[in-house]
């Protein structure tokens, strides 16, 4: 308990000192501040997406989802807001909830799936949920071209009195707190999961549920858990987008790509971890607007090869390579975080097993 | 921290000090809606060159600074962003999809720089309890929009329809934001010209995550026998729909499409013969702009300007060109009046701003439209008539 | 309901799971065989499908003619794949074998995008793409009937090379044991090497299909490749046969959907992956 309380101070301090991060770019950068501040906040956004995905990886389900959860957080508030016109401190974290539950009836559908069939189960899911949203009665939930979501955050312009550019600024550091408080809401359970006893129950999950059985772990009621928490942080993160980006709709609220990022960063960062997906999230967001500024064309490239080299030389992703340059450093043996990751953390496996034994469907 | 090191680094390397005019542009040049944001670019590279030979822009050369928004949402407000502040233009054009546009809503409203949008063709007119781009930003001074609204595309394919006296219509439309909405405004509108439509029918897109199968909707298209066949969808739906309409047997009078593009290389196609499409520039278009645009495309692109996008685009620079000239100063009251006063070049031929439905500043309407029929290989335009290079001829 | 349209519906179903069997296959192949999760499959659909492009173009080869050249190149380019990133991550967890070859697809994806472009290409002229025999009412097309064909001969030439030749035997027992057949002298890595290329090569094969029915784009692959790994797994890992099944099961349930229901046709997506998803849910049931 002592060490989670101290784990999660550590993350309150770094989050308020995050939190000063607007106001050093406008002290640094001037009005540059305002677009720096937006591509901060999606790389936020990507932190939270890849930490919500990684809690349930956890456990080993490996999920296609994730642009359901972000989808239904962002249509609930949307919906909410038409009909009840629910406060948005309420909204969002309804969205939030009702991503739980679909979690829930989702997660307690596919318990005994595992590795690619739960991936691909998980997947159709998602592919059905987007069809059905955009077939619902427009007035209820919008059709096709959706519904529009009022912004969060909608500074005056003061003439005479400010400039343009620190509206904007007002808003994105709006959008930025928001997110970064939603990253720290992240972190903390993440962390939570990590000191509990559930930390383990995942760990065993993922190892050999059998085996997990026998040591007294409920898998069923553990995975669900981590469903739930998991989507309940996307169906939050869906429904502050929808503000964001003020309309919400079947294409773009349930996109696949959202998916894909969710499983991309964590991997790249360092799998079962609450740090490495927002490592990961981080430098690769940096990357790609790097790689955006400095070639005007074939910029993804460069993307797609520093993916496929972090796999090759950094197996253990972001993370794994950091605790390895810290033990070199220290020498000593200890292995860090990286080690409580068990076999699945990306080391070779002992060559007596069978590389991928989680692509097969247990009976 | 590192990542902000990093994006910092990368932000001071890319501030460079801009002479002379810069109009910053917005373009999905990556994913799957590259080819409509390459034709844009295209388009606008050809201004670009043509306007600094001709002296460029308050006796300097005028300059672009191109983003690339992926066609996604997040990412087209940080590219306007960088626009706005660390490169600190006055002056937007492009744009392209409706989710893109919804999220720059505020922050245009925020900025309120003068804006040529070439995208977000969703008035939301018709559509209730959805606001759409016209409703949203058409009473803004600032916001000019360089290209027909939803209902106008409707318009002049229901204005063709009739034309061609054909009493029934069977209407097939992808299901997406572009085809849904638009099939509800085509239906009333071609009922409301004495046509019936025996048949609305959804199908997915090959741009919206279909495979390419539309057996099912031609079957139901062909049991109603309807003289009309008329479909709303992505140019990478001509072929499968071209090619299945002829496989099951299905021989309507007329084959009508509203393709933002057409596929290269589809002109020589057996597919093609006698089916028609709305467009917005052809190259065989009788007016002496038409002609010199698409040598000067070829000539510096090397290929021909398939998608109506490289139009717009090259429209959409010139009249910033001849605006900001007219006004003599990059005053942001003097430009607008020059826009809403001047008329400007294009490959369609002259164009100016006027108010359309709900917008103040509307740019190419209904009448931008024309409908060409490939005939033997050639786009030959049929519609307007007093345009036409050829008569329309009927496909059976 | 107007029932003078289920016939149709039933041909044209079954004939679509053609494309569905030969999109697929490839895939099986590598997951079943290799047991590599490929997100880059679809990359190769679209490789092929924009060689068939570039031969038409080029040399004004029909895609059939193409065929013959774009599957050995397709499984050229998967062998190269494979040595020089695939092997390294074939002991590695899944997710890494999953981020590896999704960063190959968006290399391959934006290369295309910077070759040909965004724009939709299409072969102009392919003689049998519009063709179908009426039969009593119902049209059958040549290139659904085509693909139909040619995806149940090539699963059956694989399952024939699995189940009867050496190379066969070879990949059954690296697929069920790793390390036995390590351990019984069998060059575990060429075998592997040769099924990726086979992968590669057949999903070239499906590539040069959809180059035919519709407009290869640098985007194209990733409708087909969702639905592969979808039918893959429908069929149940490593069992080749039963892509033939799983197919023709989406396949007609889609078509009958797409034509019975009004608005049907945009509800394909949706038949196909509930299907996928009650089936997978009711196995994982019944089995337990």
């Amino acid at each position: 308990m002592n060490r989670l309380l101290r784990d999660l101070l550590v993350a309150l301090a770094l989050g308020g000192l995050l939190a000063l991060l607007p106001a050093a770019l406008r002290e640094l950068f001037g009005r540059s501040a305002v677009s720096y501040l937006t591509l901060a906040t999606n790389a936020l956004l990507l932190g939270v997406l890849a930490l919500s995905w990684d809690m349930l990886a956890r456990t080993g389900q490996l999920s296609l989802a994730h642009a359901a959860f972000t989808g239904v957080g962002a249509y609930s508030a949307a919906v909410l807001l038409r009909f009840a016109e629910v406060p948005v401190w309420l909204g969002i974290p309804l969205g939030g909830v009702l991503a739980a539950l679909l979690a829930l009836v989702l997660g307690a559908a596919t318990l005994r799936l595992y590795g690619i069939y739960f991936a691909i189960a998980t997947l159709a899911f998602t592919e059905v949920l987007r069809t059905v949203v955009q077939k619902l009665p427009a007035h209820i939930a919008g059709g096709a071209p959706g519904i529009n979501v009022p912004p969060l955050f909608r500074p005056t312009f003061v003439a005479g009195q400010m400039e343009r550019w620190e509206v904007a600024f007002l808003r994105n550091q709006g959008y930025f707190w928001v997110y970064l408080g939603l990253l720290v809401l992240a972190v903390a359970i993440s962390i939570a999961l990590q000191r509990s006893r559930l930390r383990s129950a995942f760990t065993a999950i993922r190892t050999n549920e059998e085996v997990a059985g026998v040591m007294g772990v409920n898998p069923a009621r553990t995975k669900l858990v981590a469903f739930a928490v998991s989507s309940f942080v996307a169906g939050l993160l869906g429904a502050v987008e929808a503000h964001r980006l003020g309309s919400v709709s079947p294409d773009g609220s349930f996109a696949v790509h959202t998916t894909v990022l969710a499983l991309v960063t964590p991997i790249f960062g360092g799998l079962y971890t609450t740090v490495g997906p927002i490592l990961g999230a981080g430098v690769l967001a940096a990357l790609e607007e790097t790689l955006k500024r400095t070639f005007s064309e074939g910029y993804l490239i460069g993307y797609g090869i520093v993916l496929v080299a972090s796999i090759l030389f950094m197996p253990r992703g972001l993370v794994g390579l950091l605790t390895g340059i810290g033990r070199r450093l220290t020498g000593r043996g200890s292995r860090g975080a990286g080690a409580t990751t068990g076999t699945l953390d990306g080391t070779p496996l002992p060559s007596g097993d069978p590389p991928s034994a989680s692509t097969e469907a247990k009976p | 921290m590192k990542r902000i090191v990093i994006v910092l680094t990368a932000a001071l390397l890319s501030l460079g000090l801009a002479q002379g005019v810069t109009i910053g542009v917005l373009a999905p040049l990556t994913g799957g809606a590259a080819g409509t944001g390459q034709a844009l670019k295209a388009g606008v590279d050809l201004a670009l060159a043509e306007i600094n030979a001709a002296g460029g822009v308050l006796g300097q050369p005028l300059a672009i600074v191109l983003e690339d928004t992926k066609a996604d949402a997040a990412t087209g407000v940080a590219a306007f962003e960088k626009l706005m502040t660390e490169d600190g233009v006055e002056f937007i054009g492009g744009g392209y999809s409706s989710g893109v546009t919804l999220a720059l809503v505020e922050p245009f409203r925020t900025f309120q720089p003068v804006v040529l949008w070439t995208g977000g063709a969703v008035s939301g007119i018709g559509i209730d309890g959805f606001d759409g781009i016209e409703e949203l930003l058409g009473q803004e001074d600032w916001f000019f929009h360089v290209h027909p609204w939803d209902y106008q595309n409707t318009e002049a394919s229901t204005a063709f329809q009739a034309y061609t006296g054909v009493q029934t219509v069977a209407l097939l439309h992808e299901d997406s934001a572009f085809g849904g909405p638009g099939a509800v405004g085509a239906q009333a509108l071609l009922e409301e010209a004495g046509m019936e439509v025996l048949l609305r029918e959804a199908f997915k897109s090959t741009l919206s995550g279909g495979t390419g199968d539309f057996r099912a909707a031609i079957s139901k298209a062909a049991a109603t026998g309807a003289e009309m066949l008329y479909w709303i969808g992505y140019d990478s739906d001509v072929v499968p729909l071209t090619s299945q309409v002829r496989e099951l047997g299905y021989r309507p009078q007329y084959i009508f499409g509203a393709p933002p593009g057409w596929p290269s290389e589809f002109d020589a196609a057996p597919e093609a013969q006698c089916v028609t499409g709305l467009i917005g520039f052809l190259p065989n278009m009788p007016n002496p702009e038409a002609k010199q645009f698409l040598d000067a495309y070829v000539a510096m692109h090397n290929s021909q300007p398939d998608n109506y996008f490289a139009a717009i685009g090259y429209a959409m620079l010139w009249a910033y060109a001849d605006a900001i000239n007219a006004a003599g100063s990059t005053d942001q009251a003097a430009v607008i009046a020059a826009l809403e006063q001047g008329t400007f070049r294009s490959p369609m031929g002259e164009w100016g701003f006027g108010p359309s439905v709900q917008a103040k500043h509307q740019g190419f309407g209904a009448e931008m439209w024309n409908v060409f029929q490939f005939q033997n290989g050639v786009r030959e335009l049929v519609w307007p008539v007093e345009r036409a290079t050829a008569p329309l001829i009927s496909c059976n | 309901m107007d029932l003078s349209l289920l016939p149709q519906a039933l041909v044209s179903g079954v004939l679509a799971s053609g494309l569905y069997a030969l999109v697929s296959v490839g895939l099986a192949l590598a997951i079943g065989v290799i047991g590599i999760v490929n997100f880059a499959h679809g990359e190769f659909f679209m490789v092929g499908a924009f060689l068939a492009y570039q031969l038409f173009v080029s040399f004004g080869f029909d895609p059939l003619l193409s065929l013959l050249i774009v599957a050995p190149a397709l499984a050229v380019i998967g062998g190269v794949i494979y040595l020089s990133t695939i092997r390294f991550v074939l002991k590695a967890p899944e997710l890494n074998q999953m981020l590896l070859t999704f960063g190959v697809g968006i290399i391959l994806q934006n290369l295309a995008l910077v070759i040909w472009g965004g724009d939709p290409r299409s072969i102009a002229n392919v003689p049998y793409r519009s063709i179908g025999y009426q039969l009593g009412g119902v049209s059958v097309g040549m290139v659904p009937l085509g693909s139909f064909v040619i995806s149940v001969a090539l699963v059956a030439a694989l399952y024939w090379t699995l189940a009867r030749t050496p190379l066969g035997r070879a990949m059954r027992a690296v697929a069920q044991n790793r390390v036995g057949a390590g351990l019984v002298g069998l060059e575990v890595n060429r075998v592997y090497l040769v099924a990726f290329a086979l992968s590669a090569l057949l999903a070239g094969m499906g590539g040069v299909m959809i180059a035919v029915i519709q407009s290869p784009t640098p985007t194209v692959g990733l409708a087909f490749t969702l639905k592969a790994f979808a039918i893959v797994v429908l069929a149940g890992l490593g069992n080749v046969r039963g892509i033939v099944g799983a197919s023709l099961l989406v396949a007609v349930a889609e078509s009958i959907v797409a034509t019975m229901v009004p608005g049907g046709d945009a509800l394909r997506n949706a038949v196909f992956f509930a299907i996928i998803f009650l089936v997978l849910i009711w196995r994982s049931r019944k089995v337990a």
